[in-house]
């Protein structure tokens, strides 16, 4: 469930296209999900508080795999909205209840925060192959339906828990008042989540819709993030002050994604340096900002639940704050794509009569892929018999190409940008954590 | 110097030389090529046949009437292309058939002054095209920025044969 937005992001251009929806409509594919974690996480952890976590815990996974099932069954936008409403619902159940469950499991509370934490980073690495690999080469559905037997599987150890307390009755005995949240620290985990939910949702995007790319193939490359969290996240130990660690993630999340913005080529490999900063980044400024948030602070679980809620709340904030811009951005860029593109074909030496072929056929397919960036290696096919047009035609091909690349790639700048900004901003609530802890 | 300050300070070195770096590479500035300005003179190109010189010429009557319009030369090809696309550039640009018409005739005759210029086009052959231009209905001038090869061939066809001994004569 914490690795839910980072399988999802990669079946969106799969949806938006088969659901003909445009792209602030897919969105709220993440954003339903991730408001309704955010308000339901607390909620969520005083009811499992109350119920008792294994209970809470087996009932969320249900609702999580039942509404899998919809999500994966549904025809239409507004459906599938709908039922990861749902599943959020199960999700927040679940994931409270995980992190009240744990430090019977682990030995301590101390020690369940880690591995909670840890769950989150691991499903976050895997959630872009596993993400990419379905919707390739099954279907978008199959990132919910596979995500049913799974929740099920979870749920059968926990329905033993569950049987305990309604045998024992321990847990209204347990329940015990909540602190306040620790407001500078969810307030940084919120800006930083909107940064990261831009660098991940955006750079997919840009790969897919932009570039071009297969669903695995982005999912391969955007795969260097969680890999580069996994260096971060033992880098972490090694510095005990967690206000230093938080500050040096937030700084390096921004420095990537300032890097995203300002992306000299359209080519995949320059994706990579940012992508190891922001990797490193996130690890360290996640993990620092939870254990500051729940550190001296109980109930773990109603603490944890503020976490959660801080995090997708974040997302949520980030995705509706940049798809606005960046929608505008791309048909921006995309008109001035095609005023590039016009000039190109203006001025290519290819023989007149075959370059009017040639420009109406891309101006059909301009014409006809309103709001995307247009694929336009078919406007060219077949190539012309003769080899000296041949060269012409493919040289045409290249720069029409490259002045689309130029486009896309500038679409996103801004939308990176200001992803960059918030998580500069971040460093401000991470300031005052210390000083104000409240 | 504590291993937190050492780690603030290597992330802060390291955003700043992948921003730098990218800055050098030209990030700042890797965005679709601009439109250049249809006012500005334009280069030539040597046409090898009728129909590369009509297309020059073409693109020639293009600039002049995107300049005396205020739009881009590429903005006013996609205009012309389809009488829908002309409607549609009407609209959105407030400007009519007339105003339209001025324009494209401006631009040709822009076209016949450059091909003058650069040696395309003979004295001769320029003043009557010119002539024939300036009262040119708006639907055939149009069409002679989309296809000038019509308009070329019968110049040519017409001159042709007598070109050098007229020019002799006259000088």
């Amino acid at each position: 469930m914490l690795a839910d937005s980072s399988i999802v992001v990669l079946a969106l251009p799969e949806i938006y296209r088969e659901l003909d929806t445009s792209v602030a409509g897919v969105t709220w594919v993440l954003v339903s999900f991730n408001l309704v974690m955010a308000l339901a996480a607390v909620p969520a952890a005083l009811l499992a508080r109350r119920v008792g976590p294994g209970r809470a815990a087996a009932v969320g996974l249900a609702v999580f795999a039942g509404a899998g099932l919809a999500c994966g069954a549904a025809e239409q936008l507004s459906t599938l909205i709908a039922a990861r409403c749902v599943q959020a619902l199960g999700g927040a159940a679940a994931v409270t209840a995980a992190l009240e469950l744990l430090p019977a499991t682990v030995g301590s509370e101390r020690r369940a925060t880690v591995v909670w934490a840890g769950a989150g980073a691991t499903g976050a690495a895997l959630g872009p192959a596993v993400g990419g690999i379905l919707t390739e080469l099954v279907s978008w559905q199959s990132i919910f339906l596979v995500q049913v037997p799974v929740a099920l599987a979870a749920a059968v150890p926990i329905l033993a828990v569950a049987r305990h307390e309604m045998a024992t009755r321990v847990i209204e005995q347990e329940v015990r008042p909540a602190g306040r949240p620790h407001l500078w620290a969810n307030l940084a985990l919120a800006m930083v989540s909107a940064a990261i939910a831009a660098a991940l949702f955006l750079l997919v995007l840009l790969l897919i819709e932009g570039w071009r790319l297969s669903p695995i193939g982005a999912a391969l490359v955007v795969t260097a993030m969680p890999l580069a969290a996994i260096l971060g996240s033992r880098l972490g130990p090694h510095v005990p002050d967690a206000r230093a660690r938080a500050a040096a993630g937030a700084i390096l999340v921004s420095g990537g994604l300032a890097g995203l913005a300002l992306l000299p080529k359209a080519e995949v490999a320059l994706t990579l340096p940012p992508q190891l900063l922001i990797g490193v980044g996130l690890s360290l400024v996640l993990s620092a900002l939870t254990e500051t948030a729940l550190s001296g602070r109980a109930p773990q679980a109603i603490h944890g639940g503020w976490t959660i809620s801080a995090r997708h709340a974040g997302v949520v904030i980030g995705l509706l704050a940049l798809t606005p811009i960046f929608t505008a951005d791309i048909e921006d860029q995309r008109a001035e794509a095609i005023e590039a593109g016009t000039a190109v074909i203006l001025d290519s030496p290819v023989e007149p009569l075959l370059k009017l072929g040639l420009a109406r056929r891309i101006a059909e397919r301009l014409e006809g892929e309103t709001g995307r960036v247009p694929t336009i290696g078919p406007a060219f096919r077949p190539l012309p018999d003769d080899p000296e047009d041949r060269a012409d035609v493919e040289q045409l091909r290249d720069e029409l190409q490259e002045q689309l690349n130029r486009g896309a790639t500038h679409a996103f700048s801004p939308s990176f940008g200001l992803g960059a900004l918030i998580g500069l901003l971040a460093l401000i609530p991470i300031g005052l954590a210390r000083r104000l802890d409240l | 110097m504590t291993r937190g300050r050492l780690l603030v300070g290597g992330s802060v070195a390291a955003a700043l030389v992948l921003v730098g770096v990218y800055l050098l590479a030209g990030g700042a500035s890797y965005e679709p090529q601009k439109a250049q300005d249809p006012c500005e003179p334009r280069e030539w190109r040597d046409p090898g046949s009728l129909q590369q010189l009509a297309e020059q010429f073409s693109l020639s009557a293009l600039d002049g009437a995107a300049c005396q319009l205020g739009v881009s030369r590429e903005t006013l090809a996609r205009a012309l292309a389809t009488p829908e696309a002309r409607e549609r550039f009407g609209r959105r640009y407030g400007i009519d058939d007339e105003k339209l018409a001025r324009a494209v005739r401006a631009g040709l005759l822009r076209a016949v002054d450059d091909a003058e210029a650069a040696g395309a086009l003979t004295p001769l052959l320029a003043g009557p095209l010119r002539s024939t231009l300036e009262e040119i209905p708006l639907d055939q001038a149009i069409a002679l920025i989309n296809d000038a090869s019509a308009l070329l061939e019968n110049v040519e066809g017409f001159f042709g044969p007598a070109q050098g001994v007229i020019e002799r004569f006259f000088g």
